[in-house]
Protein backbone atom coordinates (compact mmCIF):
# COMPACT_ATOMS: atom_id res chain seq x y z
CA UNK A 1 0.00 0.00 0.00
CA UNK A 2 0.97 3.66 -0.47
CA UNK A 3 2.20 5.81 1.95
CA UNK A 4 0.07 8.71 2.08
CA UNK A 5 0.50 11.77 4.79
CA UNK A 6 -2.67 13.66 4.25
CA UNK A 7 -5.97 12.18 3.49
CA UNK A 8 -7.19 12.14 0.00
CA UNK A 9 -10.86 14.09 0.68
CA UNK A 10 -8.43 16.59 2.83
CA UNK A 11 -6.57 17.45 0.70
CA UNK A 12 -9.77 18.28 -1.78
CA UNK A 13 -11.33 20.42 1.00
CA UNK A 14 -14.27 17.70 0.62
CA UNK A 15 -16.87 18.90 3.74
CA UNK A 16 -19.50 15.98 3.12
CA UNK A 17 -19.22 12.82 1.07
CA UNK A 18 -21.95 12.41 -1.04
CA UNK A 19 -24.03 8.98 -1.06
CA UNK A 20 -25.21 9.57 -4.67
CA UNK A 21 -21.69 9.61 -6.25
CA UNK A 22 -20.86 6.24 -6.79
CA UNK A 23 -18.07 6.66 -8.85
CA UNK A 24 -15.49 7.68 -5.44
CA UNK A 25 -17.19 5.57 -3.33
CA UNK A 26 -16.72 2.38 -5.88
CA UNK A 27 -12.79 2.99 -5.81
CA UNK A 28 -12.93 2.79 -1.97
CA UNK A 29 -14.34 -0.64 -1.86
CA UNK A 30 -12.45 -4.15 -1.84
CA UNK A 31 -13.86 -6.43 -5.38
CA UNK A 32 -15.90 -8.09 -2.80
CA UNK A 33 -17.76 -4.59 -1.78
CA UNK A 34 -16.14 -4.50 1.43
CA UNK A 35 -15.37 -0.96 2.85
CA UNK A 36 -11.36 -0.24 2.57
CA UNK A 37 -9.66 0.02 6.16
CA UNK A 38 -8.06 3.39 6.70
CA UNK A 39 -4.90 1.63 6.83
CA UNK A 40 -5.56 1.15 2.88
CA UNK A 41 -6.23 4.49 1.96
CA UNK A 42 -4.90 6.81 4.38
CA UNK A 43 -8.35 8.72 4.96
CA UNK A 44 -8.32 10.51 7.79
CA UNK A 45 -10.55 9.37 10.69
CA UNK A 46 -13.26 12.42 10.09
CA UNK A 47 -14.09 11.31 6.13
CA UNK A 48 -13.31 8.05 6.93
CA UNK A 49 -17.03 7.88 9.63
CA UNK A 50 -18.52 9.83 6.70
CA UNK A 51 -17.01 7.36 4.18
CA UNK A 52 -18.81 4.39 6.31
CA UNK A 53 -21.92 6.32 6.22
CA UNK A 54 -22.29 7.53 2.59
CA UNK A 55 -21.17 3.77 1.20
CA UNK A 56 -23.74 2.06 3.47
CA UNK A 57 -26.49 4.59 2.23
CA UNK A 58 -25.37 4.52 -1.26
CA UNK A 59 -25.81 0.25 -1.06
CA UNK A 60 -29.52 0.60 -0.03
CA UNK A 61 -29.71 2.23 -3.16
CA UNK A 62 -28.39 -0.37 -5.20
CA UNK A 63 -25.44 2.34 -6.57
CA UNK A 64 -22.52 -0.01 -5.04
CA UNK A 65 -23.30 -3.73 -4.43
CA UNK A 66 -23.73 -4.63 -0.71
CA UNK A 67 -21.53 -8.28 -1.88
CA UNK A 68 -19.70 -8.12 -5.66
CA UNK A 69 -19.55 -10.97 -7.88
CA UNK A 70 -21.83 -13.05 -5.74
CA UNK A 71 -24.65 -14.86 -8.06
CA UNK A 72 -26.93 -17.18 -6.35
CA UNK B 1 -37.88 24.13 8.80
CA UNK B 2 -35.30 21.81 7.60
CA UNK B 3 -33.85 20.84 4.61
CA UNK B 4 -34.14 17.14 3.07
CA UNK B 5 -33.20 15.14 0.19
CA UNK B 6 -35.10 12.39 -0.93
CA UNK B 7 -33.99 9.37 -3.72
CA UNK B 8 -36.43 7.73 -5.31
CA UNK B 9 -36.23 4.76 -7.35
CA UNK B 10 -39.15 3.92 -9.57
CA UNK B 11 -39.60 0.58 -11.52
CA UNK B 12 -38.19 1.34 -14.76
CA UNK B 13 -40.98 -0.35 -16.83
CA UNK B 14 -43.03 3.40 -16.00
CA UNK B 15 -43.43 5.72 -18.43
CA UNK B 16 -42.15 9.03 -17.70
CA UNK B 17 -45.45 10.75 -17.48
CA UNK B 18 -46.43 8.27 -14.85
CA UNK B 19 -43.39 8.95 -13.10
CA UNK B 20 -43.84 12.63 -13.10
CA UNK B 21 -47.63 11.58 -11.88
CA UNK B 22 -46.33 10.05 -9.28
CA UNK B 23 -43.35 12.45 -7.87
CA UNK B 24 -46.58 15.38 -8.44
CA UNK B 25 -48.57 12.90 -5.70
CA UNK B 26 -45.55 12.65 -3.29
CA UNK B 27 -44.27 16.33 -3.48
CA UNK B 28 -48.04 17.15 -2.83
CA UNK B 29 -47.57 15.75 0.69
CA UNK B 30 -44.93 17.60 1.22
CA UNK B 31 -46.57 20.91 0.06
CA UNK B 32 -49.68 20.57 1.74
CA UNK B 33 -47.39 21.70 4.90
CA UNK B 34 -47.33 25.50 5.15
CA UNK B 35 -44.01 26.96 4.11
CA UNK B 36 -42.88 23.60 2.64
CA UNK B 37 -40.55 24.10 -0.89
CA UNK B 38 -39.57 21.90 -3.15
CA UNK B 39 -36.34 23.36 -4.10
CA UNK B 40 -34.80 20.49 -6.86
CA UNK B 41 -35.53 17.83 -8.65
CA UNK B 42 -33.32 15.89 -10.59
CA UNK B 43 -33.73 13.19 -12.96
CA UNK B 44 -30.97 10.65 -13.11
CA UNK B 45 -33.06 8.64 -15.23
CA UNK B 46 -32.65 4.60 -16.19
CA UNK B 47 -30.17 2.85 -14.25
CA UNK B 48 -28.71 -0.23 -13.71
CA UNK B 49 -28.78 -1.72 -9.83
CA UNK B 50 -26.17 -2.69 -8.39
CA UNK B 51 -28.09 -5.80 -7.19
CA UNK B 52 -31.53 -7.06 -8.02
CA UNK B 53 -34.49 -5.63 -6.36
CA UNK B 54 -37.94 -7.52 -6.46
CA UNK B 55 -36.38 -9.07 -9.35
CA UNK B 56 -35.51 -5.83 -11.14
CA UNK B 57 -32.31 -5.17 -12.48
CA UNK B 58 -33.24 -1.73 -13.56
CA UNK B 59 -34.50 1.57 -11.76
CA UNK B 60 -35.49 5.42 -12.58
CA UNK B 61 -33.46 7.46 -10.20
CA UNK B 62 -34.86 11.04 -9.38
CA UNK B 63 -33.41 12.91 -6.98
CA UNK B 64 -35.90 15.92 -4.93
CA UNK B 65 -34.69 18.65 -2.37
CA UNK B 66 -36.68 19.85 -0.18
CA UNK B 67 -37.31 22.42 2.92
CA UNK B 68 -40.07 20.92 5.26
CA UNK B 69 -40.90 20.91 8.75
CA UNK B 70 -40.14 17.56 10.78
CA UNK B 71 -44.13 17.37 11.10
CA UNK B 72 -44.39 16.48 7.34
CA UNK B 73 -42.13 13.92 7.31
CA UNK B 74 -44.56 10.50 8.63
CA UNK B 75 -47.08 11.70 6.34
CA UNK B 76 -44.74 11.47 3.50
CA UNK B 77 -42.99 8.53 4.10
CA UNK B 78 -46.31 6.10 5.04
CA UNK B 79 -47.31 6.99 1.38
CA UNK B 80 -43.79 6.34 -0.23
CA UNK B 81 -44.26 2.80 1.82
CA UNK B 82 -47.30 1.91 0.05
CA UNK B 83 -46.41 2.92 -3.50
CA UNK B 84 -45.70 -0.15 -5.25
CA UNK B 85 -43.96 1.28 -8.04
CA UNK B 86 -41.34 2.56 -6.04
CA UNK B 87 -38.41 0.14 -5.04
CA UNK B 88 -36.33 1.66 -3.07
CA UNK B 89 -36.98 5.30 -1.07
CA UNK B 90 -33.84 7.57 0.66
CA UNK B 91 -35.22 10.14 3.10
CA UNK B 92 -32.14 11.90 4.11
CA UNK B 93 -31.21 15.26 6.40
CA UNK B 94 -29.84 17.20 3.17
CA UNK B 95 -26.11 18.63 3.65
CA UNK B 96 -26.68 21.78 1.07
CA UNK B 97 -24.88 22.01 -2.10
CA UNK B 98 -22.39 19.24 -2.23
CA UNK B 99 -19.18 20.79 -4.01
CA UNK B 100 -17.99 17.41 -5.76
CA UNK B 101 -14.10 17.92 -6.48
CA UNK B 102 -13.07 18.37 -10.10
CA UNK B 103 -13.25 15.19 -12.30
CA UNK B 104 -10.16 15.21 -13.68
CA UNK B 105 -8.33 15.51 -9.72
CA UNK B 106 -10.38 12.69 -8.70
CA UNK B 107 -8.15 9.18 -10.26
CA UNK B 108 -5.86 9.75 -7.37
CA UNK B 109 -6.26 6.60 -6.54
CA UNK B 110 -6.35 4.30 -9.10
CA UNK B 111 -2.85 5.12 -10.62
CA UNK B 112 -2.93 2.77 -13.47
CA UNK B 113 -5.58 4.95 -14.85
CA UNK B 114 -4.21 7.77 -14.26
CA UNK B 115 -0.61 6.64 -15.76
CA UNK B 116 -2.70 5.60 -18.94
CA UNK B 117 -4.53 8.80 -19.07
CA UNK B 118 -1.24 10.58 -19.52
CA UNK B 119 0.27 7.91 -21.80
CA UNK B 120 -2.64 8.82 -24.11
CA UNK B 121 -2.13 12.73 -23.43
CA UNK B 122 1.49 12.44 -24.16
CA UNK B 123 0.74 10.28 -27.66
CA UNK B 124 -1.44 12.56 -28.88
CA UNK B 125 0.43 15.49 -28.11
CA UNK B 126 2.35 15.74 -30.65
CA UNK B 127 -0.12 15.67 -33.43
CA UNK B 128 -2.27 18.04 -31.42
CA UNK B 129 0.89 20.51 -31.44
CA UNK B 130 1.36 20.18 -34.90
CA UNK B 131 -2.50 20.71 -35.56
CA UNK B 132 -1.76 23.65 -33.13
CA UNK B 133 1.12 25.43 -34.99
CA UNK B 134 -0.60 25.29 -38.06
CA UNK B 135 -3.11 28.27 -37.86
CA UNK B 136 -2.16 29.90 -35.00
CA UNK B 137 0.64 31.18 -34.21
CA UNK B 138 -0.12 32.46 -30.44
CA UNK B 139 -1.54 29.08 -29.27
CA UNK B 140 2.20 27.89 -29.32
CA UNK B 141 4.00 28.65 -26.82
CA UNK B 142 1.33 27.04 -24.22
CA UNK B 143 0.82 24.18 -26.31
CA UNK B 144 4.60 23.46 -26.09
CA UNK B 145 4.49 23.75 -22.31
CA UNK B 146 1.81 21.19 -21.84
CA UNK B 147 3.24 18.89 -23.54
CA UNK B 148 6.72 19.20 -21.73
CA UNK B 149 4.87 18.10 -18.54
CA UNK B 150 3.41 15.40 -20.11
CA UNK B 151 6.18 14.03 -21.97
CA UNK B 152 7.98 14.08 -18.53
CA UNK B 153 5.65 12.33 -16.40
CA UNK B 154 5.35 10.20 -19.02
CA UNK B 155 9.17 9.49 -19.29
CA UNK B 156 8.79 8.70 -15.55
CA UNK B 157 6.60 5.95 -15.76
CA UNK B 158 8.06 4.19 -18.59
CA UNK B 159 11.65 4.54 -16.66
CA UNK B 160 10.67 2.87 -13.97
CA UNK B 161 8.24 -0.05 -15.13
CA UNK B 162 5.20 -1.71 -13.93
CA UNK B 163 7.33 -2.51 -10.65
CA UNK B 164 7.37 0.86 -9.27
CA UNK B 165 8.43 0.81 -5.25
CA UNK B 166 5.80 3.34 -3.22
CA UNK B 167 7.79 5.55 -2.30
CA UNK B 168 8.65 6.68 -7.24
CA UNK B 169 4.93 6.47 -6.69
CA UNK B 170 5.18 9.30 -4.17
CA UNK B 171 7.92 10.95 -6.25
CA UNK B 172 5.93 10.74 -9.27
CA UNK B 173 3.00 12.35 -7.26
CA UNK B 174 5.53 14.86 -6.32
CA UNK B 175 6.86 15.61 -9.45
CA UNK B 176 3.51 16.11 -11.04
CA UNK B 177 2.52 18.81 -8.03
CA UNK B 178 5.77 20.95 -9.37
CA UNK B 179 4.96 20.88 -12.83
Amino acid sequence: MAFRKVCKFCERNVERLDYKDADTLGRLITDRGKILPRRATGTCARHQRQLGTAIKRARYLALIPYIQGYHS
Amino acid sequence: MRDYEVVYIFKSSLTTEEIEGRLEGHHAKILSASGSEITAVEHWGKRQLAYPIDRNDNGYYVVTQFTASPAVLPDFERALKLDDDLLRHLVVLSEGELPMPALDDRGDDDRNGDRIRRKVDAAAAPDAAAAAGAPADEGDDAADEGDDTTDDAAADDAATGGDESDEDDADDVDAEREN
